[in-house]
């Protein structure tokens, strides 16, 4: 069921109406436990897909349980090791198929809400091993992966978040306004998606459609063509943006007249003055997870073990980090270019600031960040940069290639 | 100012280069020049390797949130040292 339709709409108002007229706290669990079952159904395809499921699910539980009783770093290595090899398999990683039998990829069945699991299934086995989660209910952890607020497309909720609206599901709304508020926030985001986000889509296919044929392309100026891909350039990231955080509004919206508070996702990203800063306000739970969960490991691992090198190493972290957060997105090449070219900024952002702090200290650094041209030239550089890098968020690497080209030669 | 706020002080002095770092309870990353996420990671080491602890990735990311303070640092090391 996709989030932008008059039956997911439909069903929301009418169930969110019922839903705390349920008398007690294991009744409306097991009535949003149905919601988030039948939500789930309407994306697995068949029973191949259903057994995947509960494969992908019962790793998760199963090293949890295993760890929360002999928490040894070694079956932590096995079970990342495992989920992550199963992980690359299933999403059909272009690297994986050119390096595993072809075979192996017509026998798989992947299914829908995969990526986001993988984070929440992660981040729980790990707290679990770090004894920052002391119980783990197979109910609670069931309707916390499979969570119909942020199955698809997250935000990405950590369990104990979860678990403490879970435990109580009672309103959170205080009085009216709030959840008129609640409602407002799910109509601007049907409307950030279905129309602004229509036009900023139609806008660009119409421009990509244009210019990635090379008959028509060659009957156009240079000018013409140029004006095409900055449209195409600009309109992609809008496009985006309207639509993520669009859905994340009303996810957001829908959850909280279910009394479950989910995270919030973005906070005006196309202001940010670098890639760092760019990953706590874009996609911000993706961001925070990736620093939790990647960049802080790897990081102390490297200091752990080098502390002399860890200050320049620090920026293979950086990039390391950046570059999973973009090849996660997708698992063609082109994605890969999309990881390469965020790993590059925030590398970059950091060897940028490293360099000012060397020349001018940190009293410079702070007069350099306050002072307000050098802002507007961040922000500047950052949104175009960031425009860069969402250019190659589409699965076809062709495409992104022909229309750079048919800008200058659509005859070869 | 205690024993315990003594020595992380100390730390805090190194790690960020500044010998006239003076903690108090309600100081936050805005009030120390270079307390940005790296900089916590190289102070979360630091503490780790003065005191012996650990902390759970969970712990370092919410020591960074809105509202958390030296004061909570100071406590977070306290109940890990018993």
């Amino acid at each position: 069921m996709n989030v932008c339709s008059i039956e997911w709409v439909v069903c929301l108002l009418l169930l969110s109406a019922v839903f705390f007229l349920i008398p007690g706290v294991r009744e409306r669990q097991a009535f949003l436990c149905v919601c988030n079952v039948a939500f789930v159904a309407t994306m697995i395809p068949n029973f191949a897909g259903w057994c995947a499921l509960a494969g992908f699910l019962g790793i998760g539980f199963i090293a949890a349980r295993v760890l929360l009783s002999r928490p040894r770093k070694w079956i932590l290595v096995v079970y990342l090791v495992v989920l992550l090899a199963a992980f690359i398999i299933f999403k059909r990683y272009v690297f994986a198929k050119v390096l595993l039998p072809a075979a192996l990829f017509r026998t798989i069945v992947a299914t829908v809400g995969w990526s986001y699991m993988l984070f929440r299934q992660i981040q729980v086995v790990v707290d679990v091993y770090q004894g920052q989660i002391e119980r783990l209910p197979l109910w609670n952890y069931l309707n916390f992966q499979l969570n119909i607020f942020g199955f698809v497309a997250g935000p990405i909720q950590r369990y104990e978040e979860f678990r403490e609206h879970w435990k109580d599901l009672k309103p959170i709304l205080s009085d009216a306004e709030s959840v008129l508020r609640a409602y407002l926030r799910i109509f601007i985001g049907a409307i950030k998606m279905g129309l602004l986000g229509g036009f900023c889509f139609n806008s660009f296919t119409t421009c990509k459609n244009l210019l990635a044929d090379p008959d028509r392309a060659a009957q156009m100026t240079h000018l013409h063509r140029v004006l095409l891909f900055l449209v195409i350039f600009y309109t992609y990231p809008i496009y985006i943006y309207l639509n993520f955080s669009g859905y994340c509004d009303m996810i957001i919206g829908g959850a909280s007249l279910f009394g479950i508070r989910m995270p919030e996702n973005f906070d005006r990203p196309y202001l940010s003055r670098n890639m760092i800063e760019y990953w706590t306000r874009w996609h911000r739970t993706l961001g925070f997870w990736i620093r939790d969960y990647v960049f802080t490991p790897l990081y102390k691992a490297i200091a752990g073990h080098w502390p002399q090198k860890a200050a320049s190493l620090a920026f293979l972290c950086y990039f390391v980090a950046f570059f999973l957060a973009g090849v996660w997105h997708g698992s063609t090449w082109n994605f890969i270019i999309f990881g390469v070219l965020n790993g590059l900024g925030s590398s970059a952002t950091k060897l940028w600031e490293t360099f000012l702090v060397r020349k001018v200290g940190r009293p410079g650094l702070r007069s350099y960040l306050q002072n307000a041209s050098v802002r507007a030239a961040a922000i500047f550089i950052t949104v175009n940069y960031a425009c860069l890098t969402i250019y190659f968020f589409r699965p076809e690497l062709g495409l992104s290639y022909s229309m750079v080209k048919n800008i200058f030669a659509p005859h070869l | 100012m205690n024993a315990l706020t003594n020595e992380v002080q100390q730390v805090f002095c190194d790690v960020f280069g500044d010998d006239g770092i003076i903690l108090t309870e309600g100081m936050t990353a805005d009030d120390v020049p270079g307390w940005d996420s790296l900089g916590h990671l190289n102070l979360i080491i630091a503490l780790e390797k003065r005191f012996g602890i650990k902390f759970a990735t969970a712990e370092i990311s919410r020591l960074k949130e809105d509202g958390q303070n030296v004061g909570t640092l100071l406590e977070l090391i306290a109940r890990k040292r018993g």
